[in-house]
C-alpha cells in the first residue's frame, strides 16, 4: 500500500515509469507489470498511486499518451517517453547511481576514527 | 491533439477528461483481473484480488481527473491564444498584401478615432476631470441675488453673516481681485491683485513653494502690509529667486513685505499675481449696516459632505430672509445663492463641447461605415480564399474570427495614427487658445484619453467587422465555388452596402445642417451692428494709484494731460478716456428712476454706469441720436448731466423723448442730454441694455481707458503712445494696449472656434460619405460589367450608362438627405442655444445641404459612371 511505502522510494517511482517507457509506448498496466517485474515485485506500491503519476509526468510534458486498441483489442491508454522525458530518464538515472554508490560506500564505510 | 488519429478512440463531444480516467483505471483492473483468472483463481475472488492490489481507487480516481483538467484547461488557453496569433498574422499579412485597401480604411479610422480622441481630450480635461481642489466637488461660490434674478459679489456684512449664520457649509471664505501698480524698474507694471480671507489657501489646498502663508494676527487691521506671490509671477518677474522674501514692494502705493510664494499651479478660480491679507476691520462685521451694499467679494464655500446643491440654495435663502429682516433698508428681497464651481467655470462651454463631441462622434460613426463598406467590396473579392478555408474545415464561427480579427488589427492600427492626430489636433486646439475656453491649458492626451481611444477602436473595429464578417461567411460561403469563384456577393451584400451609404449620407448630412447653421448664425453674429467703429482705433489702460493719485483731481489733470499728448500725436483724430469699453460689460450697475415716478411695472431699475470724457462717442464711433454729448462745460461743478443709450431711452422712455428728463441714478439727480446709440455690451448675440454715460469730470475713477483713434495705423503709434504717458508719469503702467477691433474679434472667438470645428468635422464627414458612394459605384459597376456591356451591345448609349450609374447614386444620396434632415431637425434643439438669428428650419441652411450633397454625389458618380461607359462590349463578351 502506498502508506507502506517508504517515502525515499515516491521519487523514485517516477524514474520506474520513465525506465519501463524507455522500451516503447505502452498502457499503464503494462507499466505496472513491467515494474512488479524487474523488481521482482519488492516495491510493494499500490498500483492505483501509479496512475496520477502518469498523468503527473504527462501534464510535465516528460510522456505523452493516445488512446489506442490494446492487445486484446480494448480501448487503451497508451504512454510514450517524449524527447525531454527521454532527457530527464538520463539526468535521473546518473543521479541515482551517484546516490546509490555514495550511499553503498557510506555503509560499507569503517568505523568512525 | 496526438489521439485524433485514432478516429474510432476519439471522443466525439470534446474531450471528457473523468471519462477517460474511469475507462484508463477500470482497463487496468479488467487486466488484471483477466490475468489472475487465467492464473486459475475464480472469477469472483480474482476481482477481488485485483482490486485489493489496485489499493485506494477513488484517491486515485480523482487525483487523475483533476490534473487531467487542469491540463485540458491550460490546453484550450494556449490554444486559443496560438489561433489569437495566428489570426493576427494572417491579418497583418492580408492587409499588407492590398496596401491601398488598408491605408484608406486606416486613414479613415485614425481620422475619426484621432478627431473623436482629440475632442474627448478637450471634454475630458475641461469638463469631466476635477478642479484642482480638494473636494472640488463641494466647492461652490455663494451670490447676492437681486430681486430680478441678477446676481452680484457679496458685500463684507452679508460675507460675514453667511459665515457666521449658514448650516449647510463646512467652511466660507473669500476673496476680492483688483488691478494694482507696481512699482519697478524699469517700468511700473501692473498687477492682479488679490486679497484672500484667513482660510482660503487652506480650503482650496493652496500650500507653499517658498517662505509661509498669511498669520491670523496677519489679517488685523494696521497688520497687514504683507504679500505672497503667484508661482508664475514669482518666475516671470523675479526669476524665481527665493531671496524674494523679505523684500518689499510697492504696490498700488503701499508697501508690502514678501513672505511667501505659492506652490506651483496653486491658483485661485481667478488668476491673481499677488495675494494680500483681508483686513478684518469693522466692515467685516456682520452686524454692519453701513456697508451691506458695498459688493465687491467673492465667496466660496465648502459644503458639508453629503450636501446637495437644493440644501445649500435653500439654506442660503434661509440666510438671505433673516438678513432681510434685521437689515430692511440695505437687504430688502435680496437673497443669496450657491452655484457649484465646476458649472461656474464650466458652465457656458458645456453645451458645445458635448455638442462637438456628438458632432466627432458621427464621423467616427461615418468613418465606420465606410470601413464597413471597404472590408464588405473585400470580403466579396476574397469569397474564394474564404470558400478554400471552409472547405479544408474552417468553421463560420473560426472565419467569422478570423475576418473581426483583421477588423480589430486595422482599427488599432488606425487608433495608433489616430492617437497621433489626436496629440497634434489637441496641440492644435489649444495653440488656438479659442476664446478663453476655462482649462484649456490642462488638456493633453493623457492615460485616460489613450484608454478611451483604444477602447473606441476595439468598439469600433467590432462594429464595423461584424457585417462583412457574418455577410461574406454566410450562405454566400455555399455559394462562391458553386459559382466558379467569381465571387458573388448577391443582392443581399448589396442592399447592406447601399443600406451603409445612406447611413453614411444621413450622418454627413447631419452635421452639414449643423454646421451650416452655424455658419448662417455667425454670419449673422458679424452682421449685428456693434455700435462703434472698431477699425483705426486703440485703447489701453491706466490704473492711476499712490501718491500722486490722492485725489479726483489730480487723477482728471492726468488724464487730460494724456489725451493732449495723444491729441498731438501726428495721425491722431480723437482721443477720449472711457471706464468702460465696448464688448466689455456695462460697467457698474446703479438704480435709476425717473423723476419722482414709480419704475414702471416689470422693468428692471438698473442701468450700466460709465464715466466718459467729452469726445468719447467721436472716437469709439458712436453716432448720437439725440440731444448733444458732453462738454468740457460740464465740469465738477456744473449741474449734473448724462447721456443714455437707445435701450435705455426705449426702456424708460417709450414713446417720449428723454431729452431734459431728470432722473435720480446712483444717488443724485441727473439730466439726461443725450441719447446715443446702443454698443454691444457682452457679445454680439446679446441684446443690448440700460446704459447710462455720465462726464468723467462728475465722475472720476481711477481706472480709465484711453482710446486713441487715428488717420493711419493706430499700433504704429504704439511706441509713442507709451513714450507720451512715461514722459508724464514713469511710475504709470501702460496696460492692454490693443486694437479697438481685438474686443469684436474676441467676442466671436467662441462662435468661430466652434463654427470651424464642426464645419471641419463636416467636411471630413461629407468626403467619406463620398468616398463610400464612390466605392459602392465602382464595385457595382465591375460587378455589372458584362451586363452593360450586354445593354451597349443590343444599343444603349454611353449616355444611358452613365445615366444608369448617376442616378443610382442620386437615388442613394435622395435616401440619405432625407433620413439626414428628418435626424438634423430632431436634434436641431440641441444646437438651439448656439444659434442667433436663424432658426432651426432655416431653409437656406437645408437648401445649401442638398445642394451640396447632390453635388459631392454626382462628383462621386462620375469616375465609375465613366467607367461604365467605356466598357468595350466585345471584350466583356468574349470574356464569358
Amino acid at each position: 500500500m502506498a502508506q507502506s511505502t517508504p517515502e525515499i522510494l515516491r521519487g523514485t517511482f517516477d524514474l520506474l515509469i520513465l525506465k519501463a517507457l524507455s522500451w516503447g509506448p505502452m498502457h499503464g498496466y503494462a507499466v505496472a507489470q513491467w515494474i512488479e517485474r524487474a523488481t521482482g515485485d519488492a516495491l510493494d506500491v499500490g498500483e492505483g498511486t501509479l496512475y496520477p503519476a502518469l498523468h503527473r509526468l504527462e501534464e510535465r510534458g516528460w510522456i505523452t499518451a493516445s488512446w489506442g486498441p490494446s492487445e486484446n483489442n480494448r480501448r487503451a491508454k497508451f504512454y510514450t517517453l517524449t524527447q525531454t522525458g527521454r532527457a530527464q530518464l538520463r539526468v535521473e538515472t546518473a543521479n541515482w547511481r551517484r546516490y546509490a554508490a555514495a550511499m553503498f560506500a557510506a555503509l560499507d564505510a569503517p568505523a568512525a576514527r | 491533439m496526438a489521439w485524433k488519429r485514432w478516429s474510432p478512440f476519439r471522443r466525439p463531444l470534446g474531450p471528457d477528461p473523468a471519462g477517460d480516467v474511469e475507462d484508463e483505471l477500470s482497463f487496468h483492473v479488467e487486466m488484471r483481473v483477466r490475468d489472475l483468472i487465467k492464473q486459475g483463481e475464480s472469477p469472483e475472488r480474482a476481482r477481488q484480488l485485483a482490486l485489493q492490489r489496485f489499493g485506494d481507487y477513488e484517491t486515485s480516481r480523482t487525483e487523475c481527473v483533476e490534473i487531467d483538467e487542469r491540463r485540458t484547461r491550460q490546453m484550450a488557453r494556449s490554444e486559443w491564444f496560438a489561433e489569437l496569433r495566428q489570426d493576427l498574422s494572417y491579418a497583418v499579412r492580408t492587409l499588407r498584401r492590398t496596401p491601398g485597401f488598408t491605408a484608406v480604411a486606416v486613414a479613415s479610422l485614425a481620422l475619426g478615432i484621432g478627431a473623436t480622441s482629440a475632442i474627448f481630450s478637450v471634454v475630458h480635461g475641461v469638463l469631466l476631470e476635477a478642479l484642482p481642489y480638494p473636494a472640488a466637488e463641494r466647492l461652490y461660490e455663494v451670490r447676492t441675488v437681486y430681486p430680478d434674478g441678477t446676481e452680484y459679489p457679496l458685500s463684507a456684512p452679508d460675507f460675514m453673516s453667511i459665515r457666521e449664520g449658514n448650516r449647510a457649509f463646512e467652511r466660507v471664505e473669500a476673496f476680492s481681485t483688483g488691478t494694482f501698480t507696481l512699482l519697478g524698474d524699469p517700468e511700473p507694471k501692473e498687477v492682479r491683485g488679490a486679497s484672500v480671507s484667513d482660510g482660503l489657501f487652506e480650503m482650496l489646498g493652496l500650500g507653499m513653494a517658498v517662505g509661509r502663508g498669511f498669520r491670523p494676527e496677519e489679517h488685523q487691521p494696521g497688520q497687514g502690509a504683507v504679500s505672497v506671490l503667484g508661482h508664475d509671477f514669482w518666475r516671470r518677474e523675479f526669476g524665481g529667486d527665493p531671496a524674494v522674501i523679505g523684500r518689499t514692494l510697492t504696490v498700488g502705493g503701499d508697501p508690502y513685505t514678501v513672505i511667501g510664494v505659492l506652490a506651483p499651479g496653486a491658483e485661485l478660480p481667478q488668476a491673481a499675481d499677488m495675494f494680500t491679507a483681508i483686513t478684518y476691520d469693522s466692515a467685516f462685521s456682520a452686524s454692519n449696516e453701513a456697508a451691506r451694499r458695498g459688493e465687491f467679494l467673492q465667496v466660496f464655500g465648502r459644503a458639508r459632505p453629503a450636501t446637495d446643491a437644493t440644501t445649500l440654495n435653500s439654506d442660503m435663502r434661509r440666510v438671505g430672509t433673516t438678513l432681510q429682516a434685521s437689515f430692511p433698508r440695505t437687504n430688502e428681497r435680496l437673497t443669496f445663492s450657491a452655484t457649484s464651481l465646476r458649472d461656474i467655470i464650466v458652465g457656458d462651454v458645456r453645451t458645445p463641447l458635448l455638442m462637438l463631441l456628438g458632432a466627432v462622434i458621427f464621423v467616427l460613426l461615418v468613418a465606420c461605415a465606410n470601413v464597413a463598406n471597404l472590408l464588405m467590396a473585400r470580403a466579396s473579392a476574397r469569397q474564394d480564399e474564404l470558400a478554400v478555408r471552409a472547405a479544408l474545415g474552417a468553421g463560420r464561427g473560426r472565419l467569422v474570427r478570423q475576418l473581426l480579427t483583421e477588423a480589430v488589427v486595422l482599427s488599432i492600427v488606425g487608433a495608433v495614427v489616430g492617437l497621433f492626430v489626436a496629440y497634434w489636433g489637441t496641440r492644435a486646439l489649444v495653440a488656438a487658445q479659442p476664446a478663453d475656453i476655462p482649462r484649456l491649458d490642462e488638456i493633453g492626451v493623457n492615460g485616460t484619453v489613450v484608454l478611451f481611444t483604444f477602447a473606441v477602436a476595439i468598439i469600433t473595429g467590432l462594429a464595423f467587422g461584424v457585417l462583412p464578417a457574418m455577410g461574406s461567411t454566410g450562405t454566400a460561403l455555399m455559394g462562391a465555388i458553386r459559382e466558379g469563384g467569381r465571387g458573388g456577393s448577391g443582392a443581399g451584400g448589396h442592399r447592406v452596402r447601399s443600406g451603409l451609404v445612406v447611413a453614411e449620407m444621413a450622418l454627413a448630412v447631419v452635421l452639414l445642417t449643423g454646421s451650416g447653421l452655424l455658419i448662417r448664425s455667425f454670419i449673422e453674429l458679424t452682421r449685428v451692428n456693434p455700435g462703434f467703429q472698431p477699425e483705426r482705433a486703440v485703447s489701453f489702460r491706466m490704473t492711476m494709484q499712490g501718491d500722486r493719485y490722492q485725489n479726483g483731481a489730480a487723477i482728471r489733470g492726468q488724464v487730460a494731460a494724456v489725451l493732449d499728448r495723444m491729441r498731438a500725436l501726428p495721425g491722431v483724430t480723437a482721443t477720449a478716456a472711457t471706464t468702460l469699453l465696448p464688448l466689455s460689460g456695462r460697467g457698474a450697475l446703479v438704480d435709476f428712476a425717473v423723476g419722482n415716478e414709480p419704475p414702471p411695472p416689470g422693468v428692471n431699475a438698473e442701468i450700466g454706469f460709465a464715466s466718459i470724457t467729452p469726445d468719447y462717442f467721436k472716437a469709439v464711433g458712436t453716432p448720437l441720436i439725440r440731444g448733444r454729448t458732453f462738454t468740457a462745460a460740464d465740469d465738477t461743478g456744473a449741474p449734473l448731466v448724462v447721456v443714455i443709450n437707445r435701450a435705455g431711452a426705449q426702456q424708460w422712455f417709450p414713446g417720449r423723448d428723454p431729452i431734459g428728463q431728470r432722473a435720480v441714478a446712483s444717488g443724485a439727480e441727473r439730466e439726461i442730454v443725450g441719447v446715443v446709440a446702443d454698443v454691444l455690451q457682452r457679445n454680439p448675440g446679446a441684446a443690448p441694455l440700460a446704459q447710462m454715460y455720465a462726464p468723467l469730470a462728475q465722475r472720476t475713477s481711477r481706472s480709465a481707458r484711453i482710446i486713441v483713434r487715428t488717420a493711419g495705423d493706430p499700433l504704429a503709434l504704439a511706441g509713442s503712445i507709451r513714450a507720451e504717458v512715461h514722459a508724464l508719469d514713469p511710475n504709470l503702467p501702460v496696460a492692454e494696449l490693443n486694437p479697438l477691433g481685438q474686443l469684436l474679434t474676441k467676442s466671436m472667438a467662441r462662435p468661430r472656434f466652434y463654427t470651424s470645428l464642426l464645419s471641419l468635422f463636416a467636411g471630413v464627414a461629407l468626403a467619406l460619405a463620398g468616398i463610400g458612394i464612390f466605392g459602392v459605384l465602382s464595385y457595382s459597376v465591375a460587378q455589372r460589367a458584362r451586363e452593360i456591356g450586354i445593354r451597349m451591345a443590343l444599343g444603349a448609349g454611353a449616355g444611358g450608362v452613365v445615366r444608369m450609374i448617376v442616378s443610382r447614386a442620386m437615388i442613394l444620396a435622395s435616401i440619405g438627405l432625407g433620413i439626414g434632415i428628418a435626424l438634423a431637425i430632431g436634434l436641431g434643439r440641441v444646437l438651439r442655444s448656439q444659434l442667433f438669428g436663424v432658426s432651426v428650419f432655416d431653409p437656406a441652411t437645408l437648401g445649401g445641404v442638398v445642394l451640396v450633397l447632390i453635388a459631392s454625389a454626382a462628383l462621386a458618380s462620375w469616375l465609375p459612371a465613366r467607367r461604365a461607359a467605356a466598357v468595350d462590349p466585345a471584350s466583356v463578351l468574349r470574356e464569358h
